[in-house]
């Protein structure tokens, strides 16, 4: 009754507002509902590519005694989506990349607001990591915001086998040529302490004396009070000398070490979307303001990449690159990983479905083998296996490259076609002693490219290049002055926004697995996990 | 919709025998003739009627590759029922049949319906496996038999069902326990006593109902 009450008095008062979330509306519909609230944005689902569409689908996938290892029957379903690199602005010295990481970025962050607003409008606002691969212009670009993780998993060609004494035992050819590349950093509390000590130190009452922002060699107790510790704070690289007080023993605001360390002795992950509303368990801090879903963004030319045909070692040179949450890295180190891609990958040398039993594969080695007395472990030894849920995605990145130079080398072609074209058409008018008419089919070529498509060619800096390039960087160098229509930012967002939805639905311990073999030059491949929100409340991160 | 019972099924066999067409048979009542490959598990349901009990099958498809087969494995695990497809047009996949079968006993329990299907049974033409050899087989391993055809129907619904019909017995006899999920069986809501108000928790659970108001 207050409530009401309360929302006609503010409506009253500032008619324009949107009316109060009504406490006494959510009363009734806790007692009705139990506990819904709000209604879901999605319902619990699968991603839409793994086809799971009936209610029976989805509930035997979530199997949770079997842990079923799902992967795409169609990989083309997959989220794809392709655009074309922004041009550089000279004005101000932005790069090509700069731009193309910049969008990155503020997707990253126009995702993590699309969630806030959401969290007030729909229920189980939770949160998650995010890793997000972008093949575009040549190159390839991860960005990554939490503890999922990015691998390139690269092999040296094998050397020619020259005849060896056959007595000495030849070490495994795939232990000594795969590496691993990463190509993210983890966030976690312990690998941003130095970023998050320094936001509590910036701003204490975030911290609401429940926390302390500082850092001990050893951890105090309450029986050194007086003495010396030594310890440090904010972006201290060192260690300094202090007298312990009552304040040094509240909870630090990160502590515990590795896997277990915690932000405000709740939260295991650093960066990532959402949890816009998560507290910290026994104090009720507000986390958010400590975390932040900004992404580092790395980057590989493959132009650069130096491969020889004979070799047939693209995978190696080019690499494969893993995408996948904490699941698998808890348990697999990036050597095995990268030894089990190559291994799979040899074993299998036609499979049409090769990078999708690759992404099988480290799935269900990190799954493990459920034992008689119905614990996990892993295959090749007794330790236990992750009992969280296990998200990987293969992506064969020299496919991508291939498509790229075919789509430069396709595009540069019927440039030129073009150009030659519109220079017979002058020619023949300018013969014709019409010069007016000339320029104005030039016009008009231009504005057919502009409804042509998502393209718009600087037609004159085409014009200036007078003879084909004859190396296909250079041409692509030179050709791919345009613009796109719809905006590396744009198509982020989007791309972000389809995957949160599924998001919440891989919550629970299963393992999921997707692998695109690459059929599209620039694609973007967004992957997150949703995993935080109850079982952060509960402590377990 | 409730049911009263819920059987999860494991079909397996060699690859290209016909699995995932006798799943989408028996699920939609259409056969592709091109179906690609099976990658890991794709699942199906359907709801079947048995002794006039709303009985939900829960059919898991599996990859009957090689290269797979450990992945599968993992997949027996609390089955009732399996359906072992060989193809009666390729002998080879009749004589894999002892290495799926140890494999099936090895990883699941011990009471799981086993029903041998030899399939493409509309291909007579190419026959290589004659249907004593198939009756044979399932005699000696103590399995049901069936020859089937994903591509007329002929014998799908009474694969699946006699398979549900065969576990529903064992359920009548006791040997299944049905509260333990771990043998593939699931009670419905409409056994459920601790639920009278849901709809469909008449009839079956009818006796169980009266004694809790």
């Amino acid at each position: 009754m207050f409530s009401n009450f309360k929302e006609r008095f503010m409506t009253a008062l500032a008619p324009d507002l949107p009316p109060l979330p009504s406490n006494d509306r959510s009363d009734h519909h806790h007692r009705r509902f139990g506990g819904q609230q709000m209604p879901d944005k999605f319902p619990y689902a699968r991603p839409p590519f793994l086809q799971l569409l009936t209610a029976d689908e989805l509930r035997a996938s979530a199997d949770h005694n079997v842990r079923p290892i799902i992967v795409p029957r169609d990989i083309n379903l997959l989220p794809w989506g392709t655009c074309l690199p922004p041009s550089a602005s000279t004005r101000r010295r932005v790069s090509k990349d700069e731009l193309i990481i910049g969008a990155l970025e503020s997707a990253f962050f126009s995702m993590d607001s699309l969630i806030a607003q959401d969290s007030n409008r729909y229920r189980d606002a939770g949160g998650c990591t995010a890793c997000v691969s972008l093949f575009i212009d040549g190159k390839m670009y991860v960005a990554n915001a939490g503890d999922s993780r990015a691998v390139l998993c690269q092999r040296r060609a094998n050397q020619p086998t020259e005849p060896k004494d056959s007595s000495v035992i030849e070490p495994d050819p795939l232990e000594a040529s795969c590496y691993p590349v990463p190509f993210s950093a983890d966030h976690t509390p312990e690998t941003e302490r130095e970023r998050l000590l320094n936001v509590a130190r910036l701003k204490p009452h975030l911290m609401a004396n429940h926390y302390v922002a500082m850092e001990y060699a050893k951890r105090p107790h309450i029986k050194d009070m007086g003495q010396r510790i030594l310890c440090r704070q904010g972006t201290m690289k060192g260690w300094t000398y202090k007298t312990l007080t009552r304040d040094d023993l509240r909870m630090p605001v990160v502590n515990g070490e590795g896997k277990r360390s915690r932000l405000l002795g709740t939260l295991g992950v650093s960066r990532g979307f959402g949890d816009h509303e998560l507290l910290a368990i026994n104090t009720g801090i507000q986390i958010k303001p400590f975390l932040t879903p900004h992404p580092d963004v790395r980057q590989r030319d493959l132009t650069q990449v130096v491969s020889i045909p004979d070799e047939h070692n693209q995978d190696g040179d080019y690499g494969v690159l893993v995408m996948a949450t904490d699941g698998l890295w808890d348990v697999s180190e990036n050597e095995a990983v990268s030894r089990t891609v190559f291994q799979t990958l040899s074993k299998y040398p036609t499979e049409k479905h090769r990078y999708t039993m690759v992404a099988q594969e480290l799935v269900a080695r990190a799954r493990g083998k459920i034992n008689d007395s119905g614990h996990w472990r892993l295959a090749d030894s007794k330790a236990a296996a992750t009992v969280d849920d296990i998200s990987v995605i293969v992506i064969p990145v020299y496919q991508y490259y291939k498509e790229h130079i075919e789509w430069t080398q396709n595009y540069t072609r019927d440039l030129e076609k073009r150009r030659r074209r519109a220079q017979a058409n002058m020619a023949q008018e300018a013969q014709e002693g019409n010069l007016l008419n000339g320029v104005i089919a030039e016009e008009a070529h231009v504005e057919e490219e502009e409804e042509d498509g998502e393209v718009v060619v600087l037609e004159a800096k085409a014009q200036i290049q007078s003879e084909p390039l004859q190396l296909p960087h250079a041409e692509a160098e030179e050709v791919l002055v345009v613009e796109i229509s719809t905006s590396p930012e744009q198509s982020e967002s989007r791309e972000s926004a389809a995957s949160t939805g599924t998001a919440t639905a891989t919550a629970d311990e299963e393992a999921s697995v997707t692998a695109p073999a690459s059929q599209r030059d620039s694609a973007t491949v967004a992957q997150q996990q949703q995993q935080r929100s109850r079982k952060g409340n509960k402590g377990k991160h | 919709m409730s049911y009263a019972y819920l059987f999860k099924y494991i079909i397996i066999g060699d690859t290209g025998v016909g699995k995932s067409c006798l799943l989408l048979q028996f699920t939609d009542k259409r056969f592709q003739p091109v179906h690609d490959l099976t990658i890991g598990v794709e699942f199906g349901a359907r709801m079947i009627t048995i002794d006039g009990k709303q009985i939900k099958l829960q059919i898991w498809d599996t990859a009957g590759q090689e290269a797979f087969r450990s992945i599968t494995r993992s997949y027996y695990r609390g089955a009732a029922g399996a359906l072992l497809v060989y193809d009666i047009t390729r002998r080879e996949t009749f004589n894999h049949l002892t290495t799926w079968l140890e494999d099936a006993r090895q990883h699941s329990n011990s009471n799981m319906v086993i029903m041998l299907i030899g399939n493409k049974s509309d291909l007579d033409s190419r026959r290589e496996v004659k249907k004593e050899e198939g009756e044979a087989f399932a005699r000696e391993h103590g399995l049901v038999f069936m020859e089937t055809s994903a591509r007329t129907a002929a014998n799908v619904e009474e694969a699946f069902i006699n398979t549900a019909k065969e576990i529903y017995e064992k359920i009548q006899e006791g040997v299944f326990d049905i509260n333990n999920e771990a043998n593939g069986i699931k009670i419905g809501q409409q056994h459920s006593p601790t639920n009278p108000s849901l709809p469909g928790s008449g009839g079956a659970a009818g006796a169980a109902n009266s004694g809790c108001c």
